[in-house]
């Protein structure tokens, strides 16, 4: 019997070969989106989750709420973990204390190995929460000792290479050329999916003997660090309510006095395990991975889902239209004794047939999606994973849902047909059917218009966000970055010197960031006049005398800094005004209170953009490099072109290289930025997003169009006998051809004005994200509505037309 | 075998009422060849359809065998139609997707043979309806005499007690026709009931007994044999 079936099914999709296509090609379009957003979500969704007691692991983070808004850290201050640690809810506590050397040195090999990342300073405990197998060292004492370090397999190999784990034991690394570390574990790195990606674990007295010392000894309840994070594994039978009561009380009891007089709390709060792959806000180790983001798996979620839904109602469509093809065989098949129920079982039968075929074209198609949407597709995922159990059986209810979804609908209208009435040729197709018809397609093309208006306005978005005046010179910018840690700003002026000399350059400025970057550096500060006091926090913008020369900046009232090293600010507009001054005169000459010194204000600037359009523009000062004796915050040269410098920028950059060669030996860790690539990168997010919509738009648009090309085919062959009469009786192509369209365009326009409110409101509320925003535009939803009618008019003509072409002798001789 | 007693069928729109059958009685015999005649619409296939359990009776009685079978419902209609009664169409009605082995094969798939069985059974009736070198060609492929040999291999594979046949001649020449009645002859004399609507006198002429209707009901009833 199931051979029958689905050797009539084969039959049958061989026979009527275009709508078989038309299923497919929306099926496979729907069922390769979702295998590789289900590959996605799979993939990030199981980070993490192969660690013993994981839903008893939690970081234990830091939200910091303030009158000027709320703060996340995913570190906690230092004294937490000895407040903590004999508490009966936890089994385990464990600090971690996050650094990146500048170098680490074999010496018996001479092998250097600059800034290396993942290390942390920890304890033995680190190793109870999570199981790390030793491949040597015992792990019994592991680094309860000063100096001791425990490596995975993969650092061991990069320090001592050929070596086997056993003969690393014992030997001696050196850190930052004096801090002198001895092997005592190698542990195998992590075989799963994992955030904890560190490689190195040197023992926690170690700490002792760095810049960090400071810090360790003085474990202030006010202090917290990003870097100094804290692990805990809570009981079998913690009382969580408890231990977020516990952690209040210590908030509270340790409140300082300027957080009282602030109104600055923190509150520390147990993150779990699972929750940290995904959480921005504390954000995790790796970040050249990026964070997964739930909210976007969700959207990627919901296009697969859309256009999957779409694929169906293609389904549903053409085989409720089709039906009255079949009903000769149902006719029959009841005639000779089949059941309902086994008509049914035919019909989905054929239906998964299709499905099937479906999703082994979507396996092939599944890989090279992969590569389109490598923007959204993490690192490490890979075509493997198709072989989990987990993956194996969503695909297999997958299909079995999606199959049930296209083809019980066609198989209930199908079976139900009465044998004497189709066996009589009586068959008429009930209205409800043809409305349920107009309803799917009405619903098809409501998707593919949101996605359109949608398109249109995330590009209009992105368009005004890239082109939008920074308020400051950001073409022909590049900055040239000094090696990390190098303190000598002589070094840095020799560099600049040098580069003045290049006759394509036309200035150039010692400074830390460009005036918009990812990085800031703040403080509060306090303005008292007369009569009231306002605090606020300053963001700064550290750069020298010929800094606002550069970037263009301008100087809107007073004078620009003089000298690198003078306390001087020269404020923005929002500032001042936050400031209480009414004009930018007036600012001039003031004093502002930071960190207990009176600072002069000695001039205004102009507001413009510091980050992303997505952010307000906050409170800013230009200073100087007033503690370069101990640290310098100059840490790139701003370089500007000549105007006519551009045909030979390869050259000039070359030369920019040479010169940095000769004052610094660290020759591998040159960095140049382009100032207008940086900003750009600040819409990588939107740009995203947009190359998302596009590809949904494209295949929304192709199914939908697909399907109403099926349904198309089908009207017109039901109509070729109408079509003759009317040619005959002298209508023109023209009329022939509005007559057949006006049905479709009619569905077209209707989805037109339920889709258009949809897409306002999803715009209007993803615009909300930026401060300065793009307008909504009555055209974008002209251009959008006349594209979907084009596409359908153009889908519906290519068979309208052929059909009132034809000849009616034929059609009507046929009849 | 059949006895209905004041049989009736109604058509209803939203306002007209067609009466199909108006109280209709008549009995057949085990082993009889009954031809039903009469113009369009007096209610001919809607008789068949009655019979050959696809319809349901708006009133009166049908016993099959001794029993009372209308009001039936679909499932038990259905597993009464397939071991008992064969159906042969004016129009064939094979399925355009099988081909001529797959189409006789199907009756005996809803009755759950065997496929060692099936294929024994079908080759048998397809040698005896002489169109066994067919076998895998599709209906579109035959001619309307070859294709209407097919049905009827269809309608006797399953052995049933019962054949029915609308105009079985209908949309053949008188060559294929005759061939055609031969067969339908062939399966009375082994013991088949049939019964079969006509137009044509010269086919009527083969069975033993004429009845001819008007308006749904039973006009006259003449014996031939």
């Amino acid at each position: 019997m199931i051979k029958n079936y689905f050797k009539i099914a084969w039959r049958n999709i061989m026979k009527h070969k275009v709508f078989s296509l038309i299923n497919v090609i929306g099926l496979t379009i729907g069922l390769s989106a979702s295998f590789v957003i289900g590959l996605m979500i799979y993939y990030d969704y199981t980070f993490d989750t192969f660690h013993k007691d994981g839903d008893r692991i939690y970081r234990v983070v830091t939200d910091f709420h303030s009158p000027q808004g709320n703060f996340n850290n995913p570190g906690v201050t230092l004294a937490l973990e000895e407040a903590i640690k004999e508490n009966s809810n936890f089994d385990v506590v464990s600090g971690f204390y996050q650094e990146r050397p500048a170098k680490v040195e074999n010496k018996a090999i001479d092998k250097v190995v600059k800034w290396p990342n993942f290390v942390i300073f920890t304890d033995a405990n680190y190793f109870k929460i999570f199981d790390y197998k030793f491949l040597a060292g015992d792990k019994t004492n592991i680094l309860s000792q000063p100096n001791n370090v425990v490596l995975t397999e993969k650092r061991a190999a990069e320090y001592f290479p050929n070596t086997a784990p056993n003969e690393i034991i014992g030997k001696t690394l050196v850190y930052n050329d004096s801090l002198n570390v001895t092997v005592t574990g190698v542990v195998e790195n992590f075989k799963e999916r994992t955030d904890f990606v560190f490689e190195e674990f040197i023992s926690h007295p170690t700490v002792l003997q760095t810049r960090l010392r400071e810090d360790f000894l003085n474990k202030e309840w006010a202090n917290t660090n990003s870097s100094a994070q804290l692990l805990v594994k809570v009981s079998s039978s913690a009382d969580l309510v408890a231990i977020q009561n516990r952690f209040d009380a210590l908030a509270k009891e340790h409140e300082d006095e300027d957080s009282k007089k602030y109104g600055l709390t923190q509150k520390f709060v147990l993150q779990p395990l699972s929750d940290i792959h995904f959480n921005e806000a504390y954000g995790i180790y790796d970040w050249s991975k990026g964070q997964a983001s739930r909210s976007l798996l969700t959207n990627l979620a919901l296009v697969a889902l859309f256009l999957l839904l779409l694929g169906c109602i293609n389904f549903i469509n053409l085989n409720t239209a089709q039906a009255s093809q079949r009903a000769k065989e149902i006719g029959i098949r009841k005639t000779l004794g089949s059941s309902r129920k086994q008509l049914i079982g035919q019909f989905m039968g054929e239906t998964f047939l299709l499905v099937v075929i479906s999703a082994l074209l979507s396996f092939l198609l599944s890989r090279w999606l992969i590569n389109v949407f490598s923007d959204f597709v993490p690192e490490g995922l890979s075509f493997d994973l198709f072989k989990a159990p987990i993956i194996i059986i969503g695909i297999a209810v997958l299909l079995l849902v999606v199959t049930f979804l296209s083809g019980f609908y066609p198989a209930m209208v199908l079976s139900k047909f009465n044998a004497v009435s189709v066996l009589k040729n009586h068959l008429t197709v009930g209205d409800k059917k043809v409305k349920l018809r107009k309803f799917l397609t009405v619903f098809q093309f409501s998707i593919a218009q949101i996605f359109i208006i949608g398109t249109l306005l995330v590009g209009k978005q992105i368009n005004f966000l890239l082109n939008k005046d920074m308020g400051f010179k950001t073409d022909a910018v590049v900055s040239v970055y000094n090696p990390r840690g190098e303190g000598e700003i002589s070094k840095k002026e020799i560099y600049a010197e040098k580069l003045k000399a290049i006759p394509a350059i036309k200035d150039i400025s010692l400074g830390g960031h460009a005036p918009a970057s990812m990085s800031s550096n703040s403080s509060s500060i306090s303005y008292v006049d007369d009569n009231n006091e306002v605090n606020t926090d300053l963001q700064f913008l550290f750069g020298d005398a010929n800094y606002a020369n550069l970037f263009q900046l301008e100087i809107l009232a007073g004078r620009g800094i003089r000298n690198d090293s003078v306390k001087e600010l020269v404020i923005n507009e929002t500032c001042r005004k936050k400031l209480g001054f009414t004009s930018p005169e007036e600012a001039i000459g003031k004093t502002v209170l930071m960190s207990d010194e009176n600072i002069p204000i000695v001039g205004v600037m102009s507001d413009f953009h510091q980050r992303s359009l997505r952010s307000d523009i906050k409170p800013m000062a230009w200073r100087g490099d007033w503690y370069r004796a101990r640290f310098s915050q100059f840490q790139a040269v701003h370089v500007s072109f000549q105007n006519n410098a551009e045909g030979n920028l390869k050259e000039t950059l070359s030369k920019i290289e040479s010169a940095y060669k000769t004052v610094y030996t660290d020759v591998d860790d040159y960095r140049v930025e382009f100032l207008d690539e940086n900003i750009e990168k600040f819409y990588n997010r939107e740009k995203r997003i947009s190359k998302l919509l596009n590809w949904a738009t494209g295949l929304s648009i192709l199914i939908s169009c697909l399907g109403l090309l099926g349904l198309v085919i089908y009207t017109t062959n039901r109509r070729v006998k109408e079509i003759g009469v009317r040619k005959v009786l002298g209508a023109s192509l023209l009329q022939i051809n509005t007559l057949l369209c006006k049905e479709f365009l009619v569905l077209v326009a209707v989805a037109f004005i339920i889709a258009s409110p949809i897409a306002w409101y999803g715009i209007d509320s993803w615009l909300q994200d930026f401060a300065f925003k793009t307008s909504i535009s009555f055209w974008v939803f002209l251009i959008s509505g006349s594209a979907m009618i084009f596409f359908a008019l153009l889908v519906i003509s290519v068979k309208t037309l052929q059909a009132a072409n034809a000849n009616p002798v034929n059609s009507l001789r046929s009849e | 075998m059949i006895q209905i007693t004041d049989l009736e069928k109604f058509y209803k729109t939203e306002e007209v009422q067609t009466i199909a059958l108006n109280k209709l009685s008549f009995n057949v015999k085990e082993g009889e060849f009954v031809a039903i005649m009469g113009p369009s619409g007096c209610g001919k296939s809607t008789l068949l359809n009655i019979l050959g359990l696809l319809d349901d009776p708006d009133g009166g009685s049908f016993m099959f065998n001794g029993t009372e079978v209308a009001g039936y419902n679909e499932r038990k209609r259905s597993e009464l139609r397939k071991h008992n009664i064969g159906f042969v169409f004016q129009s064939f009605n094979l399925i355009d997707e099988l081909t001529v082995f797959e189409n006789v094969e199907l009756p005996l798939i809803y009755t759950g043979v065997k496929p060692v069985e099936r294929k024994k059974q079908v080759e048998a009736v397809l040698e005896k309806m002489q169109i066994m070198h067919r076998r895998n060609h599709f209906p579109q492929q035959l001619s309307g005499g070859q294709q209407q040999r097919v049905a009827v291999a269809r309608a006797v594979v399953n052995n049933p007690k019962l054949i029915l046949a609308d105009e079985p001649t209908g949309n053949l020449d008188s060559t294929n026709g005759n061939e055609v009645m031969d067969l339908l002859i062939d399966l009375n004399e082994a013991g088949t009931t049939i019964i079969m609507v006509t137009h044509s006198e010269h086919d009527a002429k083969y069975s033993h007994r004429i009845i001819r209707m008007l308006d749904g009901q039973k006009v006259t009833e003449n014996i031939l044999a």
